[in-house]
């Protein structure tokens, strides 16, 4: 029982080597930066400022972005339906996050409820759309809802709640999660969330559900041949992928002092792109990877470049899906398994 | 005479194309019935119109005693229609075990029915882990074939078996679906005459979208004038 047990245990950290190593580095990149910087773990618990804080900062942008484009690799790399209004997933979350504290004085749970109700009622909203458009049509649609959106959140008759095109400010964030001065206590709660999101994309992908999602991006018709009703499993994605964008969009009304509405515009749903375009799309892990590069280079172009850095940075995507047109994360599936084969080969050729 | 499956005059219709222009097609319950005809006859259409891919504008499509031809694919498929479309229409993103998973219709069905899978087509269970794309194109037509017999299907719709396959691959292949027809019955559209002649009981002919002969596939062997008329075969 225990050998069983033991052998279990070694070939699941064999098997997960990488993951878990990322995972340790994680937990532990606020205090190496800060010890890199000459500040004590007793310095960096304590939230004072420093590069450690800021590398903090850094961190929890690229985890909600990584929420944010998991939902996107969901509907459009796992389950092939490309949607053009995907931002307006993350702003519905974002908005009324900041409008149900910040107006109504609602408690940080009462509003993340709310937040997942809106997503539900947001997914039905492009499901209804689902059994009678897809493909280029269902992109189009999917556009017209998001710019709809886009709309109304920068009129200026909802100025007062949304702040129109001046963006969302003043929202108060609860002080036990303020992340001004419990940066660190944020950014553990947001590479929590984000693990869990993505063990629970895991498992709904290797699931029944999942694979008819993988089969209906191959070929729906070949889906529906054995049987299946697609419309409810692109739902379902559907549905999932509005609750972790929303999710996302709380999470970054709380980080951001203001919301800006760029984040509805079509903008928002070409970064969710990129993200997976340069991760790998359809892998998940790719959008995890795919946001630590976007937002690195984009900071890193920022800061040395200064205001042509949105040229440059435009130059590199394209060369990115010209030469690696799989991802990082695609592109290392497919050459470590040409490795292995290679490997094999060269094994079976000297017995 | 019971028949499983009764396709009484279906017009279907492509876009504006008229394609179908009067099939009727009967399949005696458990026997082999080959769709025969030149290429573009309206064959695969026949198939498409029965499964509701392509629904008849008119016409009937009774299956089992019941008009389905106003049914969604996905219904009329889970009254146990198996569908193996041509050109090995696979997931090829999905590994071959993923493949057969998918086709369950009842939790189960997979787990029960593997080992007769399995033994009708040793490759597969060897190449278990690997994804389509990595199948050759023979494997790939076992494995098409292999998935519409994970549920239990009554009536399989198999479209072009053959098709580019090594004469070694169609003799299996053929076998194989011998040994399906004892628990299934078949509709078979076959280009290869002699691989239809040797399968099948009966046969429909069509021709520029209309059926225009059927009976037993023995008649038709004997009636050199209707095969090379219809099927341009010597």
């Amino acid at each position: 029982m225990t050998q069983q047990i033991n052998s279990r245990l070694s070939a699941f950290f064999s098997t997960h080597r990488a993951a878990l190593f990322t995972l340790l580095v994680l937990i532990l990149l606020p205090f190496i930066v800060g010890l890199m910087d000459g500040e004590s773990p007793m310095m960096v618990f304590a939230n004072e400022s420093g590069n450690s804080k800021f590398a903090q900062g850094l961190a929890i942008e690229i985890f909600i972005l990584a929420l944010y484009a998991l939902s996107f690799d969901l509907i459009f790399g796992i389950t092939g339906m490309l949607s053009f209004g995907h931002s307006m997933f993350f702003g519905v979350g974002a908005y009324l996050t900041g409008i149900a504290i910040k107006t109504f004085g609602l408690s940080l749970p009462a509003t993340l409820g709310l937040v997942f109700i809106a997503a539900i009622v947001q997914a039905i909203l492009f499901g209804l759309v689902l059994p009678r458009v897809k493909g280029i049509t269902f992109a189009l649609v999917t556009l017209g809802l998001g710019s709809v959106f886009h709309i109304v959140v920068m009129s200026s008759e909802l100025g007062p709640y949304t702040g129109a095109d001046v963006g969302l400010q003043g929202v108060i964030v609860p002080a036990f999660i303020s992340p001004a001065n419990e940066r660190l206590r944020f950014y553990f709660i947001a590479l929590t969330i984000l693990i869990l999101v993505y063990l629970i994309y895991k498992r709904f992908v290797d699931s029944p559900t999942g694979r008819v999602c993988v089969a209906i991006r191959e070929n729906e018709g070949r889906a529906r041949m054995l049987g299946y009703n697609t419309f409810y499993f692109k739902l379902a994605a559907l549905t999932l992928s509005s609750l972790t964008a929303a999710l996302a969009g709380f999470m970054h009304t709380l980080y951001q002092p203001i919301v800006s509405p760029n984040i509805a515009g079509m903008g928002f749903t070409v970064t969710a792109l990129l993200i997976i375009l340069i991760g790998g799309v359809g892998t998940l892990s790719g959008a995890l990877v795919g946001a630590v590069v976007y937002r690195l280079l984009d900071f890193g172009l920022r800061r040395y470049i200064g205001e042509s850095a949105s040229f440059i940075s435009g130059a590199v995507y394209v060369l990115f899906v010209l030469f690696i047109p799989f991802g990082i994360v695609g592109t290392w599936k497919m050459k470590s398994l040409q490795i292995k084969q290679g490997w094999q080969r060269i094994q079976k050729l000297f017995g | 005479m019971e028949y499983i499956l009764d396709v009484q005059n279906i017009h279907t219709f492509i876009g504006q194309y008229h394609i179908l222009q009067g099939v009727d097609v009967r399949v005696p319950k458990g026997s082999i019935t080959a769709l025969l005809g030149r290429n573009g006859a309206g064959k695969t259409t026949t198939l498409k119109s029965i499964i509701g891919l392509t629904p008849p504008r008119e016409g009937k499509v009774i299956y089992e005693g019941k008009e389905v031809q106003d049914m969604r694919s996905f219904d009329i498929a889970s009254k146990g229609i198996g569908f193996v479309p041509e050109h090995r229409a696979i997931f090829r993103d999905l590994t071959v075990e993923e493949n057969l998973k998918i086709a369950e219709r009842v939790k189960g069905d997979y787990l029960r029915k593997k080992e007769f899978i399995f033994d009708l087509f040793p490759d597969l269970k060897r190449l278990m882990a690997l994804s389509g794309t990595a199948l050759s194109g023979g494997q790939q037509q076992m494995l098409a074939i292999a998935r519409a017999l994970v549920a239990d299907n009554h009536l399989l719709l198999i479209d072009e078996p053959s098709e580019g396959l090594a004469p070694v691959i169609i003799e299996h292949m053929m076998k194989a679906i011998r040994l399906l027809s004892k628990d299934s019955t078949i509709v078979l559209v076959e280009q290869n005459f002699l691989v239809a002649s040797q399968l099948a009981e009966y046969y429909v002919i069509i021709e520029e979208g209309r059926s225009v002969q059927a009976g037993s596939m023995k008649d038709l062997a004997n009636d050199k004038a209707a095969i090379h008329r219809y099927l341009g075969a010597a």
